[in-house]
């Protein structure tokens, strides 16, 4: 299978991997074939990889399929990773209308303002309030942007995670 | 009285190290604990454990008459309080003392003095302690502040004398902004503070925070263990310490020690503290005192061969501390704090399970944490996890120590401050010891910040998207495999093929 993988760098790769039988994989980088031993140890996301007689601890966490955060020795990649079907199933999608916005609460947490009123235009990544946790005072942004439909909270509440704060439609055509 | 039972009044990576230094001299321990932190490590590791009930702070932790009941209900004779909940509370220090205990920690009114800003600072000019220079009392209003600004010289500080966290601070560098900066700050510290006065200090210019390690017995003798230099901090909270400092030289060292020394004594200070002081250009002016056990004590206990815990008991025994004057730092030591955030989001608490724990180890690493697999970071707590120190016998040595430490190191399920701190090690300006309390909000706005380090290989990259590729791969394959067992995680199914393949 083909995999096309980006990462938050902006760097791209597509890495092929064919099955040889039990464990063995061989892999192609951008075109250039290597040797590929790769263990996973405990079931867990922890892999053993020793790639051109290279050896490597890496362990990876999910997201979702597509979205995986990679550590090897201290450093951190976010990747997005689609395989063959999921990249063209995804070109015909991207081709759809622009998505509303549903702006969550990522942990529990106090209201301490909210800087949005339904009417206001938003950027991308815009605060919309200010949420207390942990003794800490956090912004919570929205991602894409568009407009305030709908403010869910008042200053003063207490919220879990996940909890919708704000409603956003998306931003009108201009 | 010899102190034989200790109630510690934590949780976390302070209640564990307490902890130890009890068992290492022979004291017993008492936990208390919140619903949330049942399985805490304190708990499983204290001689006894009681209950405190509720999830936050104010329902669990600062709850000082009950953990005062708790204590004489379970013949401790004494109670540590860590840092953070009651630590600074004098109140609580007066109530465990009116009932028959041991306060391990300073009097009452060491704590008041130290902790309003301008009575500090008038007892520390009379002690002969450098401050900033600045009003020796509250302003009156914005005019007064003016004037006051404009004989010193721009830039100045307008600060609350009730203040910390960063509340009621503002940096003024011109006349026409002070009337504007003195209304805002004065009005956040009287809603958070209930004390709206405000001082005015000089601005000191990219300076360093240094710290000076004190201990003072109850029989008059003050000590000091050199200093901490703390200047890798955003917005006062530090992310890594080292000790000694590489400005600080030995005549700098019994300076500032000896200033130190005498701001504890000005207070009849007793067990052990810490002198903040800004440090810039040679020159170094006193900040702040802090009246307990810090955070970054452990670097000091490395370079200085003590346990400052053991002495802080040994101090509320009655003992006296003069026979630990007069050493001098051997080596050097590097602390980074693991906190659970997102540095790439505004250092944002990351709340999760934490998974796929690896601790690293070998020559010079010590490790302060509170942290277990599957242990549970909640949004009640404080973020952090554990304190990573390195021992060396210089500070390269202790720098790559650090290094091999971070690269060892993993923590699955939640979002930490080892990736920004891994950086920051390998920056030019940490591996020269060129850097100011301004330096990591700079280095933050840096695209540099993301880059990988020179201690990786370059193509680290390349290789994370291989793996990337073969564990999708490998995921594929499971599903499929388990497809027959209807809707299955993956890591589930791992599981259980491992199982099956045990012969289960």
């Amino acid at each position: 299978m083909k995999y096309f993988i980006e990462s938050k760098s902006g760097r791209t790769f597509e890495v092929e991997v064919t099955e040889l039988g039990g464990e063995a994989m061989s892999v192609t980088i951008d075109g250039r074939e290597i040797s590929a031993d790769f263990i996973d140890v405990d079931g867990r996301g922890q892999y053993a990889a020793v790639l051109d007689w290279r050896s490597f601890a890496a362990s990876i966490e999910e997201t979702d399929e597509q979205h995986l955060a990679v550590n090897i020795a201290g450093e951190s990649f976010m990747m997005t990773a689609f395989d063959e079907r999921e990249r063209a199933a995804q070109a015909v999608a991207g081709q759809g209308p622009p998505k509303a916005e549903l702006i969550k609460a990522s942990m529990p947490g106090l209201i301490i303002s909210i800087s949005v009123a339904v009417g206001d235009e938003l950027s991308a990544e815009a605060s919309v309030a200010v949420l207390e946790a942990m003794k800490m005072q956090n912004e919570v942004c929205c991602q894409g942007g568009g407009v305030v439909v709908e403010v869910l909270v008042a200053v003063g509440d207490n919220v879990d995670a996940n909890q919708p704060l704000v409603r956003l439609a998306p931003p009108e055509e201009s | 009285m010899a102190v034989r039972k200790v109630l510690i009044a934590n949780r976390g990576e302070i209640a564990v190290r307490i902890q130890r230094s009890c068992r290492d001299i022979g004291i017993e321990t008492v936990a208390v604990y919140s619903d949330a932190d049942r399985n805490a490590l304190h708990v499983r590791y204290a001689n006894q454990a009681f209950p405190l009930g509720g999830n936050t702070p104010a329902e669990s932790y600062l709850r000082g008459d009950l953990i005062i009941q708790i204590a004489k209900q379970s013949g401790a004779d004494a109670i540590h309080p860590g840092f953070g909940f009651l630590a600074e509370n004098g109140k609580f220090a007066n109530d465990v003392i009116a009932a028959g205990l041991q306060f391990i920690g300073p009097s009452a009114s060491a704590m008041a003095t130290m902790g309003d800003k301008l009575a500090s600072r008038a007892a520390m000019i009379k002690a002969g302690v450098p401050v900033v220079p600045g009003s020796l009392e509250a302003v009156a209003n914005a005019d007064e502040a003016r004037k006051q600004a404009d004989e010193m010289g721009y830039p100045v500080m307008l600060k609350a004398s009730a203040g910390g966290g960063g509340k009621g601070i503002r940096v003024v560098h011109a006349a026409d902004e002070i009337e504007s900066a003195f209304i805002t700050a004065s009005g956040e510290a009287q809603s958070a503070f209930g004390d709206g006065r405000m001082y005015i200090e000089k601005f000191i210019v990219k300076p360093r925070h240094i710290e000076i390690q004190i201990l003072a017995d109850r029989h008059g003798n003050v000590v000091h263990f050199g200093e901490r230099e703390c200047s890798i901090q955003r917005r006062h909270q530090k992310l890594i310490e080292e000790a000694p400092s590489v400005v600080i030289d030995q005549d700098t060292r019994e300076a500032m020690g000896n200033a130190a020394v005498e701001a504890a004594r000005a207070v009849n200070y007793e067990s052990a503290g810490t002198v903040e002081f800004l440090w810039s250009g040679g020159k170094f002016y006193f900040l702040e005192m802090n009246t307990r056990i810090q955070v970054e004590h452990g670097i000091t206990e490395e370079v200085y061969n003590v346990d400052l815990i053991a002495q802080m008991i040994k101090v509320a025994s009655g003992e006296k501390v003069d026979h630990l004057a007069g050493r001098h730092p051997r080596g050097h030591a590097i602390e980074v704090r693991l906190n659970a955030e997102d540095p790439e989001n505004n250092f944002m608490p990351s709340l999760g399970v934490v998974d796929n724990l690896r601790w690293p180890g070998g020559p010079g690493v010590r490790i302060d944490s509170g942290v277990y697999p599957s242990m549970e970071v909640t949004p009640y707590y404080d973020s952090m996890l554990a304190k990573l120190i390195a021992y060396g016998s210089d500070r390269q040595e202790a720098r790559r120590r650090m290094l091999r430490m971070l690269q060892e190191l993993h923590v699955g399920g939640v979002k930490t401050s080892a990736g920004i701190a891994l950086n920051v090690l390998q920056s030019e300006e940490f591996i020269e010891g060129n850097y100011d309390t301004g330096f990591l909000e700079r280095y933050m706005e840096e695209e540099r910040h993301h880059d990988i380090g020179e201690e990786a290989p370059d193509d680290l990259e390349e290789i994370a998207a291989i793996v990337v590729a073969m564990h999708r791969q490998r995921a594929g394959k499971r599903r499929a495999a388990s497809s027959g067992e209807g809707v299955v995680d993956s890591w589930v199914s791992a599981a259980r093929r491992e199982q099956h393949s045990r012969g289960n």
